[in-house]
């Protein structure tokens, strides 16, 4: 059975259009690939999250709810500079005027945790519906890798919908705004809580 | 990737709201996306076998095709252990590794049947056994290695182990010298095995390993000078011991293409880890400076040169150790044109060495530029995935790492690629994954298998690593 010249070169087309649409095949796989992925669903998902998606920082939503009326002006106070903030916490406490505080990190509120100093200072990381482990191990979601740190040191979890930090017994401690954390305590919104020689805030 | 991990943990989150342990079965996508594009693969593998049998006997002989559908079972079962061992691995690493193997072995039984060779002497039969212990050692490394920050441990250990398998084929007694590059070791007359190639593994660790511990003293201090921030003299020491080494390699090796893989691939991690242009600059003044010095004083350097410069030459051309095999391959691709001869009606046979060093030439004879662009595209995607990879990656040794193994890929590539198609001179690498070639074959699909674990890691856990 030898075949004719005819049949070798149609399937010597064929072969070289089989191997391009492999190449091309996987360069369409690539298109809708994991990576490039996430970027659609964070959208979708920060959506009911922040009032207003585009510029979440710069225009606090309008405050629907009148207890939040008080602290309007917080969120965009941390959109300022560091500085100014640290004065806004430090004068916190100095007027009595505040009842409870800033305003509380809840699933709604917070959408995203940014590391404030230490190694990795100015990267974020999305806060989702589900708890965030803190600590040295490599099975915590957020892995701190100083000496400092125990393995596993603490943890953010949810109650009703309220961040809420807990130390895990960790050796030297989690500070809330400069204080140690001993029971599970609430977290509010663009505060510093430090671990080890790493700072972070929970941010709308 | 951390929203795909919140999908993955969502089982574990509704066991204790229902009270009973629910098992959920995630569809693994990736997994279904790699098992089809292996599909294609393997068809396309088989395919080449038949084409080149068709082409050059005019029947389908069983034999080989059997040997090649074992081969194709083994890549299935690395398949099904990724399934079980890294769900979210890359998809699109396997599949094209498993092509550019078929593709390699499909032009080495070609060159048999030229050269009417069978059994154990065929070149295709020893390349399909090979691949069969390169990708089982490809599982082994998916199997034992269940988080890439073990090899972190290993940095000294990695890099010593590398030095002393460069400087294996120079212990008398064990080392080989085939066409005056002594690069081999052998015990007795079989079994021959090319240990720089698992040396590049070796120190793509160290080097990353290396570089996370000390990257601080490279990148930070120095003067600047022309707008780029000059190392001190001092720090000077790391890149100047391995330039040494690799200059050596030149010297006692008398292997160009090995020295200037792993100085490419230093110099590309110190920049990675340094982000500075200068080291780059610096580096390349110092290869180019020991080539040149080489060239001039090293005849076997001298020689290459010549022959890369003034290929057509006929004094060059007929000389011995000349231009010959070079010209020849040339001629091959320039017979192929477009669309090449196809596969099994070619003369690539006629160049010296077609189924190792020119195996890139009898591919472009006999699949024409479509086909060498297709081989192109294919090792392009392979490096982009791994630059992906280690571009995601969250812990720095991570991305040293797999942008470290992939880069060493690409370069080798380029290396000899671009020594066969004329744009430096040719110098003796594989081509990785096509030529015939134990020792690469291994070394390559471990590099799979790391880069495979990998991007397992990434996009599981953990999200943020400070």
């Amino acid at each position: 059975m030898n075949p004719s010249e005819l049949t070798l070169l149609v399937l010597r087309l064929a072969f070289l259009l089989v191997l391009w649409l492999f190449i091309f095949g996987i360069v369409y796989a690539l298109r809708s690939d994991l990576f490039g992925h996430r970027v659609r669903k964070l959208a979708t998902d920060a959506t009911p999250a922040a009032a207003a998606p585009g510029a979440p920082f710069a225009t606090p939503p309008p405050a629907p709810v009148p207890a939040a009326a008080p602290f309007a002006q917080a969120p965009s106070a941390s959109a300022s500079a560091p500085t100014e903030q640290f004065s806004r916490q430090s004068a916190a406490p100095a007027a009595p005027a505040a009842p409870a505080g800033p305003e509380k990190a809840t699933t709604q509120t917070a959408t995203r945790l940014v590391i404030t100093s230490g190694p990795k200072s100015g990267t974020e990381f999305p806060l989702g519906s589900e708890p965030v482990t803190i600590g040295r191990s490599s099975d915590s979601s957020l892995v701190i890798r100083d000496d400092y740190t125990s393995t596993h040191h603490a943890r953010l979890m949810l109650w009703h919908d309220d961040w809420m930090l807990q130390d895990l017994d960790s050796t030297n401690g989690t500070f809330l705004n400069g204080k140690r954390v001993t029971v599970p305590t609430s977290v509010p919104l663009n505060t510093t809580v430090k671990i080890g020689a790493t700072s972070f805030e929970l941010r709308r | 990737m951390p929203r795909q991990s919140n999908q993955a943990t969502v089982p574990r989150e509704a066991a204790p709201q229902t009270g009973k342990i629910r098992r959920l079965h995630l569809p693994q996508k990736l997994r279904n996306l790699e098992l089809f594009l292996l599909t294609i693969a393997c068809g396309v593998n088989l395919g080449a076998v038949v084409l080149v049998q068709l082409g050059a006997l005019g029947l389908i002989d069983t034999t080989l095709v059997l040997l090649g559908a074992s081969l194709s079972g083994l890549v299935f079962a690395l398949h099904f252990v990724l399934r079980f061992v890294a769900r979210e691995a890359d998809p699109f690493l396997l599949p094209i590794a498993t092509l550019l193997n078929g593709l390699g072995i499909a032009m080495i039984y070609r060159i048999d049947i030229a050269n009417n060779e069978s059994g154990w002497a065929s070149a295709a039969v020893r390349q399909t056994v090979w691949s069969g212990m390169a990708i089982a050692c490809a599982i082994a490394v998916i199997l034992i290695i269940r988080n890439h920050r073990v090899l972190f441990r290993y940095t000294y250990v990695a890099g010593f182990v590398g030095v002393a398998l460069l400087l294996l084929p120079l212990v008398p007694g064990l080392g080989r010298e085939v066409s005056g590059a002594r690069v081999w070791i052998g015990i007795g007359d079989f079994a021959t095995f090319q240990p720089g190639e698992i040396a590049k593994i070796a120190l793509a660790v160290f080097f990353a390993g290396y570089l996370v511990r000390n990257r601080d003293s490279l990148s930070m201090v120095g003067k600047k000078f022309l707008g780029m921030r000059f190392p001190r003299l001092r720090d000077l020491g790391p890149i100047l011991v391995v330039w040494a080494l690799s200059m050596s390699v030149i010297i006692f090796q008398r292997d160009l293409g090995t020295a200037l893989l792993y100085f490419g691939l230093f110099l590309v991690m110190l920049y990675l880890a340094t982000a500075r242009l200068s080291w780059v600059l610096l580096g390349m003044a110092l290869f180019l400076g020991g080539a040149l010095i080489a060239s001039q004083t090293l005849e076997y350097v001298n020689g290459r040169f010549t022959n890369w410069l003034d290929a057509l030459n006929p004094v060059v051309y007929d000389a011995a150790g000349g231009s010959y095999q070079l010209v020849q391959g040339l001629f091959g691709l320039a017979k192929g044109g477009l669309i090449g001869t196809g596969l099994g009606q070619g003369r690539p046979e006629l160049t010296p060495v077609p189924q190792s060093d020119y195996i890139i030439a009898s591919l472009g004879e006999e699949l024409g530029l479509a086909g060498i662009f297709a081989i192109l595209a294919l090792y392009l995607l392979l490096v982009a995935r791994g630059f992906r990879i280690g571009f995601a990656g969250q812990d720095d040794f991570g991305k040293l790492l797999g942008v470290g193994l992939s880069f060493v890929i690409a370069l080798q590539c380029f290396i000899v690629i671009g020594g066969v198609t004329r744009v430096i001179p040719l110098t003796g690498l594989t081509t990785p994954f096509l030529a015939a070639g134990g020792s690469s074959l291994v070394a390559n699909w471990i590099i799979v298998a790391l880069l495979l674990r990998l991007s397992d890691t990434v996009r599981n856990q953990p999200r943020l690593v400070v």
